[in-house]
Parts: C-alpha cells; sequence; structure tokens
C-alpha cells in the first residue's frame, strides 16, 4: 500500500496540538483531561473549554507509575499514570500534553481506573462520573442523567461558563458529523481490499479526542477523499481479512496491529475504545427533546466490558465481524484487565456460533513477547487463510 | 521431489529429509547459541545421512523460534502448521495433537492435518520443558529419570506453584519436610500434566472423537506421558522420534 499523505500531515500534528493547548490555556480557556469515552466532550466544548485524551500508550513511563500503583495491573493505567507524575527528572520522554490540562474528567469504569483515580487526584483536581454497570433499566438512566447533570454544573463553575441547550445541541450535532466521518471511513474498509493499512487507521482514531474536532474532522474528509480512489493491487486480496476486538489501544501503541500486519494479514475494523465504540452510535439532534436525556441514552450503551450483562457487545462483535466480512477476530486483552479478559471466554463461543475463528492474545507494553505473539498471530492467519 | 524441514527450536533444532514424502534421513542438534549455524549442522547432517546431492534438494522449509532466520529455507511455516502436517501425517486419523517443548507447549485442534483451534502457553515456562528441568535440578536428579520416579510415587506431593522458580523452593522445601523423592518427583509431573490438560480442555479436545498425538521433546518422558493420559481420560498416541514432528511437518510443507 502507498504512504498516504494524511499519514505524512498526522506526523506534524502533535506539536502543533501541544502549541495550540498552550496557546488556549494562556487565553484563559480551560484544558480538561479525560480518560474514556464514557465522558461526553460534548459538555466539555459546550462550556468553553477543550479536551485531551490522557490515556497512555507507552511503555516508557510505567516504571515511573510504579512509585504510586502496584505492579500488577493494567498497562493502560500505570503508563497513564506515570506520564503524568513524570517532572521529567528521570530523563524518560512523556508527550507534553499531559501536564497541560487544567482538570481531568473521569469515569467510574473498572476498578483499576477507579482507584487510580483516587492517587491522580493528589496532582490534578479530579471529577470523576458514576456509570450504572446494568445499563438496560429505565433507573440506570435516569441515575445516568442526574450523574450528567453534575458534570454539567460541575463544569459550569469551573469555566464559569454557562451552559445552555441551544450550545449543547450545537456541539451534539458537530460530533455527529465527525461520527458520520468515521462512519464513511469505516465503510471504505468493507471493500475486498481495503484501501488503508488498519495501523493506518490506528493512528487516526488515537487522534480523535486528542485533537480540536475541527482538526479531526480535517484529517477524516482529507483520508476519505485520498482513500476513496485508490484501487489496491489485486493481489492483496489474497490477505486474510482481521478484526480486533477487546481492549484500546491507546496513543504510542500499534504493537499488536503492526505484528499482525507485518505477517500478512489485514485489519478491517476495530471493535475497541479506539475502534467502533467510540464513534458507532449517534446522540439523538431531536430539538424537542432535553440534549441531556439524549447524551445520556447514547453514552449509556456504549458496549465497554464493565458494563453487565453485557449482551449488546457480545451481539456487536458478531455483527460487526459479519458486516465487515472478516475471516477471522483477534481478541486483544491488556494484561490484567479482567472485564475484556474474562468476557473473551462469551466472544467466542458467539464467534464460533456464527463460525467466525477467533484467535485470543494478553500482552503489555513491552517488547518481550513480540515472537511468541508473532508466533500465535502467524499461525492463527494460515490457520484463516 | 526432495525436501528439508528444518525446526529451529529454542532447546534443539530438528532436521527432516523427505524423497517423495517418504523420510530417508533426521537429526536432533542441540541449539546452542547460534540458531543459523545449528541449522546449518542440522541441514548438512540429514544430506550427508541420506545418499542425495544438495543439489537435488527441491525445497527447504523452517519452522520452530528461529525460523525467520533460516537463510536456507525459501519460506517458513509457524510451529502450529508444522506439528499439525507432521501429526498428522504419521497418524492420520487424530484430531488433537498435544506438544509440548523447551518453551512453550500447545494444543492443536485438527481435521485431516488442518488446524482448527488452538492454544499456546502464555510468557511463562509453567508447564513446559524448562520447568523440568529447573525442578530436576531442585531434586538433585537427572532429567531423565524424572519420569521413572512417577511410576515408583505411591503419593504425589502437592505442588502449588505454577511459576518455575518458586517451584524450585517448594521443591526445597518439601525436601526439608522429608519427603520422598520419588513423591516430590511425581508431584512435579503431576503439576505440569495438570496445566497442559487444563489448556486441551479449553480447546475442547478431550472431546474430539479420534485420538489424540502426544509429540515434543517432553513426549519420551515415560512419566509425563502417563500422568497426562490419567488427567485427560484418553490414551495418548507418540510417535517413535516425538521431536521431529515439527520439521517433518515443514518438510511436508508445499506452497
Amino acid at each position: 500500500m502507498p504512504e498516504l499523505k494524511t499519514m505524512e500531515y498526522l506526523k506534524k500534528i502533535y506539536k502543533k496540538r501541544v502549541n495550540e493547548l498552550q496557546e488556549l490555556r494562556n487565553n484563559g480557556v480551560k484544558v480538561i483531561g479525560t480518560f474514556c469515552i464514557f465522558v461526553p466532550d460534548e459538555l466539555i466544548f459546550a462550556a468553553g473549554a477543550d479536551r485531551t485524551i490522557l490515556c497512555g500508550g507507552k511503555n516508557e513511563t510505567i516504571p515511573l507509575a510504579e512509585q504510586y500503583l502496584p505492579r500488577n495491573i493494567c498497562p493502560l493505567i500505570k503508563s497513564s499514570l506515570g506520564s503524568i507524575v513524570n517532572d521529567g527528572c528521570s530523563g524518560i520522554d512523556s508527550c507534553a500534553h499531559f501536564g497541560l490540562v487544567d482538570m481531568i474528567i473521569a469515569e467510574n469504569t473498572c476498578d483499576g481506573k477507579k482507584k487510580m483515580y483516587e492517587i491522580l487526584d493528589d496532582f490534578i483536581p479530579t471529577y470523576v462520573i458514576d456509570l450504572p454497570q446494568r445499563p438496560d433499566t429505565d433507573i440506570a438512566l435516569q441515575y445516568f442523567l442526574q450523574e450528567l447533570e453534575s458534570l454539567k454544573t460541575e463544569l459550569e463553575l469551573f469555566t464559569g461558563n454557562e451552559i445552555t441547550s441551544t450550545k449543547l445541541l450545537d456541539r451534539i450535532k458537530e460530533s455527529n458529523e465527525i461520527r458520520k466521518l468515521l462512519h464513511q471511513l469505516y465503510c471504505e474498509r468493507k471493500r475486498d481490499p481495503s484501501p488503508i493499512s488498519g495501523v493506518d487507521v490506528l493512528k487516526i482514531m488515537q487522534k480523535q479526542f486528542f485533537l480540536s474536532p475541527t482538526e479531526f474532522k480535517h484529517i477524516l474528509k482529507m483520508v476519505i477523499e485520498e482513500i476513496e480512489h485508490i484501487q489496491p493491487e489485486q493481489e492483496s486480496n489474497t490477505k486474510p481479512r482481521v478484526m480486533i476486538a477487546g481492549c484500546p489501544l491507546s496513543g504510542g501503541n500499534t504493537k499488536v496491529p503492526k505484528i499482525i500486519e507485518e505477517r500478512g494479514g489485514v485489519i478491517v475494523c476495530e471493535e475497541s475504545c479506539t475502534g467502533t465504540r467510540s464513534f458507532w452510535d449517534l446522540v439523538d439532534e431531536d430539538e424537542n427533546k432535553d440534549p441531556m436525556l439524549s447524551l445520556s441514552q447514547r453514552y449509556i450503551n456504549i458496549p465497554c466490558s464493565c458494563m453487565s450483562p453485557n449482551k449488546k457487545r457480545l451481539e456487536s462483535v458478531v455483527d460487526l465481524a459479519q458486516e465487515f466480512n472478516v475471516d477471522g477476530v483477534i481478541y486483544y486483552t491488556l494484561q490484567f484487565c479482567h472485564g475484556y479478559n474474562i468476557e473473551a471466554y462469551n466472544v467466542q463461543k458467539e464467534l464460533k456460533k456464527a463460525g467466525i475463528p477467533m484467535l485470543s492474545i494478553e500482552t503489555d507494553y513491552s517488547d518481550s513477547d513480540i515472537e511468541q505473539l508473532g508466533v500465535r498471530i502467524d499461525a492463527f492467519l494460515e490457520m484463516i487463510s | 521431489m526432495i525436501t528439508v524441514g528444518i525446526d529451529s527450536g529454542s532447546s534443539t533444532t530438528k532436521a527432516v529429509l523427505l524423497e517423495d514424502s517418504k523420510q530417508l534421513a533426521y537429526t536432533i542438534i542441540p541449539t546452542e547459541f547460534d540458531f543459523v549455524k545449528a541449522s546449518e549442522k542440522a541441514y548438512f547432517d540429514v544430506i550427508s545421512q541420506s545418499d542425495v546431492q544438495e543439489g537435488d534438494i527441491g525445497h527447504v522449509y523452517s519452522t520452530g523460534y528461529g525460523r525467520k532466520n533460516i537463510g536456507l529455507a525459501e519460506r517458513s511455516i509457524s510451529e502450529i502448521t508444522a506439528h499439525a502436517l507432521g501429526t498428522s501425517y504419521l497418524f492420520p486419523e487424530i484430531k488433537g495433537i498435544i506438544d509440548i517443548g523447551g518453551q512453550d507447549n500447545k494444543v492443536i485442534s485438527v481435521e485431516h492435518g488442518k488446524v482448527l483451534d488452538f492454544l499456546m502457553n502464555d510468557k511463562c515456562a509453567a508447564g513446559t520443558g524448562k520447568f523440568l528441568e529447573y525442578t530436576a535440578r531442585a531434586l538433585n536428579i537427572d532429567i531423565n529419570d524424572l519420569g521413572d520416579l512417577w511410576f515408583m510415587s505411591k503419593e504425589p506431593a502437592l505442588i502449588t506453584s505454577m511459576c518455575t522458580v518458586f517451584a524450585e523452593s517448594e521443591v526445597i522445601s518439601l525436601r526439608t519436610q522429608g519427603i520422598l523423592k520419588e513423591d516430590i518427583a511425581a508431584g512435579l509431573i503431576k503439576s505440569i500434566a495438570n496445566k497442559v490438560a487444563i489448556m486441551a480442555k479449553r480447546i475442547n479436545l478431550h472431546n474430539s472423537h479420534g485420538p489424540i498425538a502426544f509429540v515434543g521433546g517432553v513426549a519420551k518422558n515415560r512419566g509425563i506421558h502417563a500422568a497426562l493420559e490419567q488427567e485427560i481420560s484418553t490414551t495418548l498416541l507418540v510417535p517413535p522420534e516425538p521431536q521431529i514432528t515439527g520439521a517433518l511437518g515443514a518438510a511436508l510443507y508445499e506452497s
């Protein structure tokens, strides 16, 4: 596949965004840090603030976090905290935007993150929204709506700006525009052969909550226009089509997708927070409805493994695998991510019923298991070709 | 057509030479430090053993941990595919394969040589040849004698640690309690057999309607063979030379 101009453009975007955030702060705009797609950024933007995602995907900052956290927890949590507590004295690089936030809005998803946030509050003021874990009841929706109302009040106090229904609806429309563009991008990947590699799409997805909506939209339009006209060589048609399902692949972490594509597979879909989970459902734009309710309805439905029972996710994995016509699913779990790890069993069961092979992988951010993963992935690709 | 398969493993390097799918020669040598050197040595070993010229060799395929570095090979295949091909060639009816090697173990569900599902151990050495090597050392016996102790034990000791390093200290602590050598050895064997049996059950091998083969270097260990049969309640087929099924599969591979 030829190198896309969009990917060239993306390489320069990091510095630009960091300067932009710095500038915004100099002009009195609040910058909010987030960790999860359950936090509706429509609310943050409607309060006149900006946001940037702080999920760590780098191995280097993990030892820094181990001063505060146990060794045996998920690398995403450790890497994230490590990047924030990094004072630069240790000579370890972490991304500059981690030091740029005025406040953090976090969420009660898994136990590890929940408890990490309690420590994080010592470093940066951290506001946590609670999530009901059985999302399909009326009472859960009411509760979540209340949580978002409290968040709204908090944001208004913090920024000094009122969040009006009009402002919120405008931001909902803008976020929906991004979601629709992402659907368009993913639709291109349904072509056989896919005109874009999974690693490229992942690098774009990792910027979704890092960049401003305007910039991200610009990138999506650029890449869609670029790949629409690509007619990949027919020979790549023999490459097995793979879907990744499971944990998020945060910025800086492309380890497993790279192994899959270097060894001859092509990733055509990610059922992940850095994939379909972040954009699949739109927020209702009905002007006669309370936009806060529309937000709650959309966000509470995200099929994260912290929910139980999680039938919606099981169905969505099978649906996506069929919709994107994949030859197999690689189930990706980060070490010690109990939710996704345990759910692998039920996902496998459902995929088996649908006749779709699945390989389960558990890994961390280190390079030590690249060869071992390679053997499994080679064997899986040989099995499904 | 003459083909050579090279299995570049973490402990040993294996090569098999075939002429029209008939085995003419095989070799098993220690890998030592240099994977490439070992693969070349194994390659020339099988050539000199059989009456063929290097120029007569049609294809060379590699598999195993070092498979990507074997310059002699025109392409490489994964160990899973190789074991499935090699073992199904020896036992055409098999539905499952259990392979315990020096560094990893795998369970494979197969049908006519085609892989249906598989599982490999994670990063850790639990349940592998390395586990036996370390713990035999803590028992102060030769690894080859470890298996025989299985048959002498009346009451296998309970080894609770899966971790190779901690199991070693557990063995030492059992020794200080005066537990019999054969009971400790049997306990170790039981723990490795149990770990592998759980993997096999995860891919439903115990319910596959057909024979299961046991291959890899550890399959030569009679004690483990017997313990594993007990754990999954079925007879396991072991080829006369269980260490070369990967190399055999590579030699049989046709692109």
